[in-house]
């Protein structure tokens, strides 16, 4: 990969940076598949399974890039999996277990909205990374269309499917904005032209994005105000602790073997 | 024989020129009308939706649709458990994508079968109420992740040589659909044989993996297709429902897959099996008859532990279908 000289911090920051989104597409892809099969409709059983492969593969393609960064003899799978738990830096967001089909799509519209806020703030300065976010947004229009058509026919349902809905997002909102806490270098970032705009801003549009879809449903959720609070990203809950004993245990029964 | 790797996806000719004279539609005693869509079916035409049919065809159909159908939707259990385990990416993408393509199957078959008449919540209450059945390879435990090698490569290979077979169904919808299904099955049978060719290549642990995957899961697969039938007493075959008789289908999948098994470097568990030049046919022990009526009769090892999963999931996510199905109450 033949990619512009970025000096030593500024790489550390866009690793940082990369690890964290690819973690956050890796661990919603994994929640998101354990509905392969037992979705509530087998038509949305099929959607919801590509949706997880897209996460899937942006995860993969975000660990490829760092894997050719930092250059240090991993390839994606040792980066995606050969961690421990406390090791992943996944936004707290996305630190709880699946829950039912409001708790998912409630952390999947929460997420997509705020995913497409990011994205948005990635400018050219590193090209690999421009070039593979073009990409990421082409397919995230769609699960944000897919998302927004499930919180309107949930929250439209009234009765027992809108108080679901609702309370599930209640439940997630204080951890939402997590996605959008500013990284580490993100004056490094700024400064090579990866982020076009600090996340403050960032996190601002996508709070007024939100509520322009949820308002016309009656839902107002409390976002909280101004930058987002840098979350904690080592603390793996239990549901996390659960979720990487399955995804890591056949690696480990064989370790260094080709699977 | 047809390889199943290399399926034609595109409808043949006939197939889709077939909108001719359909004098079976008209007003006419029951019994010309019967003859004339039973000389129209044996002449290898194609029977539509919307075509009368008599009772006993749609009957006959319908069963084995919902059968089919069946067994892709509880077919998705068994590999489903390992979509958390796949110990690297690309597994994990190709198996998620694998066990979508059964529920797409499900979906795909379900839709065919309502359209003869039974609606698809009505198919489920059947299903998880024991009324109706679905394969006996889906009755067993995935052990270990050697298995989801063996069910993509050996099982699918071994539904994939009767599904083939099903492309020229008189069904038309039913025909149609299978040819979808074929190209995604040649897909699944890849990905097996890659995790497969993979764990025979490495470790010994891993080597010993496999082969005791596929000790476990020959006896099922030789029962798959069930016991010798006769070919003039079977009323799917004289329907062209089906085309293919059950000792049919199991010979093929031997010859296709003896050697394929054996190139791995494993060892198929049937000391009596041989292909007997002079009769032109595989020999093999006797395979269990009486496991199979048990299995598919729901009492198989893990035959009613996946029905209650089934019958949880679907209560648990009964309000969803209950919101979404209803009319929208604000956005009226």
């Amino acid at each position: 990969m033949t990619t512009r000289a970025l000096d030593a911090s500024t790489q550390a920051a866009l690793a940082d940076f990369l690890l964290s989104m690819a973690d956050d597409e890796f661990v919603i892809g994994y929640s998101d598949s354990e509905w392969t099969g037992i979705a509530p409709i087998l038509e949305e059983d099929v959607a919801i399974s590509s949706i997880a492969q897209d996460e899937l593969g942006h995860a993969r393609a975000l660990y490829e890039l760092l894997a050719g960064l930092l250059d240090d003899g991993r390839d994606a799978d040792a980066i995606a999996y050969d961690r421990e738990p406390e090791a992943y830096r996944h936004a707290p967001l996305l630190d709880h277990g699946r829950g039912d089909w409001a708790d998912t799509m409630a952390r999947r519209f929460l997420y997509d909205t705020a995913d497409t806020a990011r994205l948005g703030a990635i400018g050219g300065g590193w090209p690999p990374l421009a070039e593979l976010v073009a990409k990421i947004r082409r397919e995230e229009r769609y699960h944000v269309m897919h998302v927004t058509l499930w919180a309107e026919r949930l929250a439209r349902a009234g009765g027992d499917a809108r108080a679901r809905f609702v309370a599930a997002l209640e439940a997630l909102a204080p951890d939402a904005p997590s996605v959008l806490a500013a990284p580490e270098g993100e004056a490094a970032l700024l400064e090579a032209g990866i982020l076009v705009r600090p996340m403050a801003a960032t996190v601002d549009e996508w709070r007024a994005d939100v509520a322009r879809i949820l308002g016309p449903l009656g839902i107002s959720l409390a976002l909280g105000s101004g930058a987002a609070p840098r979350p904690t990203r080592t603390t793996a809950s239990a549901d996390f602790r659960w979720l990487w004993g399955e995804f890591t245990s056949v690696r480990r029964s064989e370790v260094g073997a080709t699977w | 024989m047809t390889d199943p790797l290399a399926l034609d996806p595109i409808l043949p000719a006939r197939e889709r020129s077939e909108r001719s004279a359909r004098p079976w539609n008209e007003e006419l005693p029951h019994d010309e009308r019967y003859q004339l869509f039973e000389a129209h079916v044996l002449g290898g035409g194609k029977i539509e939706p919307n075509d009368w049919m008599p009772d006993e065809y749609r009957t006959a159909v319908l069963r084995f649709v919902e059968m089919h159908a069946n067994s892709e939707l509880m077919g998705v259990l068994p590999e489903r458990e390992w979509i958390m385990r796949a110990p690297t990416l690309r597994r994990k993408l190709a198996l998620t994508s694998k066990v979508q393509d059964e529920v797409g199957h499900a979906q795909l078959l379900y839709r065919v079968a309502e359209d003869l008449g039974k609606p698809r919540e009505a198919m489920f209450d059947d299903l998880l109420a024991g009324k109706t059945k679905f394969h006996n390879v889906f009755h067993y435990p995935t052990r270990t992740w050697a298995d989801i090698g063996i069910i993509a490569w050996l099982v699918d290979a071994a539904a994939i040589v009767a599904q083939q077979a099903l492309r020229d169904s008189s069904y038309g919808p039913y025909a149609r659909t299978m040819q979808k299904i074929c190209w995604e099955e040649s897909v699944h049978i890849m990905h097996g044989r890659d995790v497969v060719l993979t764990l025979a290549n490495g470790t010994p642990s891993q080597r010993a993996m496999v082969q005791e995957a596929l000790d476990r899961w020959w006896g099922p697969l030789m029962q798959m297709h069930g016991p010798r039938s006769d070919r003039t007493k079977d009323r799917d075959l004289h329907w062209r429902i089906k085309a293919k008789t059950s000792e049919e289908l199991r010979q093929e999948f031997l010859t296709i897959y003896v050697p394929r098994i054996l190139e791995m470097g494993l060892t198929i568990p049937d000391p009596e099996l041989r292909f007997d030049a002079e009769a032109g046919e595989w020999r093999y022990a006797d395979p269990d008859w009486a496991e199979l009526r048990a299995v598919v009769t729901n009492h198989g090892p893990k035959s009613e532990e996946r029905l209650e999963f089934r019958r949880l999931n679907r209560a648990a996510t009964a309000w969803v279908r209950e919101a979404i199905l209803a009319a929208p109450e604000a956005a009226a």
